[in-house]
């Protein structure tokens, strides 16, 4: 194995310096050197190190210990994606039929997974470094990676578990009680300790934000919810020990934490292997269908396929691209089943929320708000169903009769469409809590700002996927082009491909924002709050207009894309 | 028409394809045979307007598939020899979103009459990964013939299909070329050249050696004559490694 991974890891690298040859990769690896320099280095420093300021606040031990549980649930309840277990098919082709142990195929995985968990430990360490000496930011970082790991560790028992329960009948059932009982009972035990003090909560959060965290930390620091969350905050307190003592008394049980995990997984050994090779071929469909993680099963259990808009036969060709990429959300699953059942969820919490208090109202809808905001930002990261899903079938797009920008105009324009039914749905709270409470519109600008926003997020999102595409295109050896997403291990590195992706459309806004302070200062007196959506409209043609020849030279991108470029990739 | 001048495709310093020049008129089969690396899916995949070449001209139907490559592909239709299908849409759906690419107005009626031909009506609301793999080649050949296409080339297209789905392939390719189209197929399975091809080009390191019929070819070059295509094959690309398995 040592020999199958640094030769894979020596070539792997020869092939990227091989690559940077090429003009327009070497120009992008010194802008992100700039660009890494700036994020990680000289804006924590400049910043006096606001990150690591989060990190010194009494609330977030047993808050983040309680999330870190929660967000674990949806491995146990919903599985991790299968590329959790998934083996490249030429490792099942050479190792599983070899005289190698089922445990040396688990160490094969967990070696592999800590490749993408180091670099994501590096930039954490990097980013919650602030301003403190280099010693602390060792142990955080050492802390960090004992997270990660057993983070690691516990989705892939989990997934290991639950394939175990829900495929393999009752050999595989059996095997699945003790964990599955063990993790719902500490679960559970949460859910018990926020519902006991749900009273206590409400109440609290009538004086705040700050006073309805302070009654959730009082919820979970009662005995039982406590007892349960130890674990969890057993693995992250060495991340928020604030000094050397905190930390070397805290390491111990992060340690053991580690080796705990590492010894169950390793005792999964016998499920392992078939749980391996089923999630590997499940992946290695996935992977020549050039399928993206958000999709899930494309039917239903009863076998039957969500229907999509019939295409008319007549009218321009391009229409049937950006069809088949809404087929492909809609039937896909995940889009449509996340858009219908959030916005669901989050309407009925706003009518739960209302009921309770105006504070909590508030600060609720400032949350989806905010949620809805960095849909704007994260969002273009995972609705792939653009070039992204599709560049791994170059081969195949080279052939249609259609030019380039056409077929990139069509990718582009789909996929802006269901981001922005994703938002604007999102954007249906608000409108029911004011069917509510009126009351709620008592601000001039309350109307015409929600109109500047119904305007601004499709143009908006026009230019964050115009951006993901065209680095798609431009660099499609970097990008991940058409299979699943990758998880929480690469956290680190898809906050700095956000950031930087921002940067870049931050630069295309300058004259329509530009534009659209001049509208304001102009028409401001003469219409008064209306001329904000009126600024946004206008800056939306300019920023049509920019994005326009944008796509133009995408286009004539994709006609000169080499196949044997992204091939490699996919 | 086909028409191949001069077709030259380099990858830095090495070279592919170099010089190649060729015509497949309408109705005319041309086997592309040559050793692993000859430079056969380049060559296709140039004709498919999926690479661009170094230097040369390639015509689709008269029309220059540099210059004019939209007019040109709507003219052509590329078989791959791994079926390249989205796994989100039906068999019917994928012949939809063809017609639609593709302009083809008749598309409602022709759409049930090329699934009955090519044996996928049981099928037709089934999703890619529910298909074997010869259900795949044969919908990916439905999708390339659906336009009618004037030029139809094939890259190993009886990979994967029975007897049964071999025989219908080989009367699907002779009907379309019986229909006037210009057909290219490459294909290491000689005796199909050998049943199914007018003509062959025979190609080794990225240039031609041979075409023509297999008597042209023989005329050119008469050391051939008696022997098999297998033989011939094995002269002209110079692999004079391998023995003749005894009868």
């Amino acid at each position: 194995m040592w020999f199958l991974y640094t030769r894979t890891a020596v070539n792997r690298w020869r092939s990227q310096i091989k690559r940077a040859r090429n003009p327009r990769y070497l120009i992008a690896v010194l802008l992100g050197a700039l660009y890494l320099w700036w994020a990680l280095f000289r804006n924590t420093r400049m910043s006096g190190g606001a990150l690591n300021g989060i990190v010194r606040t009494e609330m977030i031990l047993p808050v983040f210990a309680a999330f870190l549980l929660i967000a674990a649930a949806r491995w146990w309840i919903f599985g991790a994606e299968r590329g959790t277990l998934a083996f490249a098919p030429a490792e099942v082709q050479f190792l599983f039929p070899a005289p190698v142990s089922r445990r040396a195929l688990i160490h094969t995985k967990l070696v592999r997974t800590q490749l993408a968990i180091l670099l994501n430990t590096v930039i954490f360490s990097v980013l919650l470094r602030g301003d403190s000496a280099s010693a602390q930011g060792w142990r955080r970082g050492f802390a960090l990676w004992i997270g990660f790991s057993v983070l690691a560790l516990h989705r892939l028992g989990a997934s290991i578990v639950r394939a175990n329960a829900l495929e393999h009948e009752r050999p595989g059932q059996r095997r699945s009680v003790v964990p599955i009982l063990v993790f719902s009972a500490l679960l559970g035990a949460v859910a018990w300790g926020l519902i006991s003090q749900f009273d206590a909560i409400r109440d609290a959060s009538a004086q705040g934000f700050a006073a309805a965290g302070g009654a959730v930390v009082v919820a979970l620091n009662q005995p039982i919810p406590s007892a349960a969350l130890w674990p969890v905050r057993a693995v992250i307190a060495p991340v928020f020990a604030l000094n050397f003592a905190d930390w070397l008394s805290a390491l111990p049980f992060a340690v053991g934490m580690l080796l705990a995990h590492y010894l169950w997984v390793i005792r999964l050994d016998a499920s392992f292997e078939e749980a391996a090779l089923e999630a590997t071929q499940h992946r290695a469909e996935r992977m020549l269908r050039g399928r993206s993680s958000q999709l899930g099963k494309t039917r239903s259990r009863k076998g039957k396929l969500v229907r999509i808009p019939r295409l008319p036969m007549f009218g321009p060709p391009a229409i049937a691209i950006a069809w088949k990429n809404v087929a492909a959300a809609m039937r896909g699953g995940a889009w449509r089943t996340q858009l219908v059942s959030f916005t669901v969820g989050l309407i009925v919490m706003a009518v739960l929320i209302r009921s309770a208090s105006e504070d909590a109202a508030d600060i609720f809808l400032g949350v989806v708000v905010g949620w809805g905001a960095m849909l704007v930002f994260v969002g273009p990261l995972w609705m792939r169903f653009d070039l992204r899903l599709d560049l791994p079938r170059l081969a195949i797009l080279k052939t249609w009769p259609l030019p380039g920008k056409q077929i990139v105009a069509a990718e582009i324009t789909a996929v802006t469409v269901l981001h922005s039914v994703t938002i604007w749905a999102l954007m249906l709270v608000p409108v029911v809590m004011v069917i509510m409470d009126p009351s709620l519109l008592s601000s001039s600008m309350a109307v015409p700002g929600f109109v500047a926003a119904a305007i601004g997020i499709p143009l908006l999102n026009a230019l964050m996927f115009t951006v993901q595409n065209g680095t798609a295109l431009m660099f499609p050896a970097w990008v991940k082009l058409g299979t699943e997403a990758r998880g929480f291990e690469t956290m680190g590195q898809n906050l700095l491909t956000m950031g930087a992706t921002s940067l870049v459309a931050a630069v295309a806004l300058v004259f329509p924002v530009g534009l659209g302070l001049l509208t304001i200062f102009l028409s401001n007196k003469a219409l008064g709050a209306w001329a904000y959506p009126l600024a946004v409209a206008l800056g939306g043609v300019l920023l049509a207009l920019e994005l326009w020849p944008m796509v133009h030279w995408l286009g004539d991108m994709f006609d000169r894309t080499d196949v044997n470029d992204v091939g490699s990739t996919a | 028409m086909i028409e191949v001048e001069q077709y030259t495709k380099m990858y830095g310093d090495m070279m592919a394809v170099n010089g190649l020049s060729f015509t497949v008129p309408a109705g005319d089969v041309v086997g592309l045979v040559g050793p692993n690396g000859a430079g056969k899916t380049t060559t296709l995949r140039a004709l498919a307007g999926i690479l661009q070449p170094t230097s040369g001209r390639i015509r689709i139907g008269g029309i220059d598939l540099k210059t004019h490559p939209v007019d040109a592909k709507a003219k052509l239709a590329f078989i791959p020899d791994e079926p390249q299908l989205f796994d989100y849409l039906t068999v019917t759906e994928h012949l939809q979103f063809v017609a639609r690419l593709y302009r083809v107005t008749d598309a409602a009626p022709r759409i049930p009459l090329l699934l009955e031909e090519l044996e996928l009506t049981p099928k037709k609301d089934a999703l890619p990964p529910e298909l074997s793999r010869g259900m795949k080649q044969k919908l990916a050949i439905a999708c390339g013939l659906l336009h009618r296409p004037s030029a139809v080339l094939l890259d190993e297209p009886l990979t994967g299909l029975d007897p049964v789905g071999i025989r219908r392939m080989k009367e699907t390719i002779l009907a379309r070329a019986r229909e006037g189209a210009a057909v290219v197929l490459s294909s290491h399975l000689l005796h199909l050249v050998e049943e199914l091809c007018t003509r062959i080009l025979v190609i080794r390191k990225g240039e031609a050696v041979a075409f023509g019929t297999i008597d042209e070819i023989v005329a050119a070059h008469p050391h051939l004559a008696g022997r098999s295509l297998e033989e011939m094959f094995i002269a002209l690309t110079g692999d004079s490694t391998s023995e003749p398995i005894p009868a």
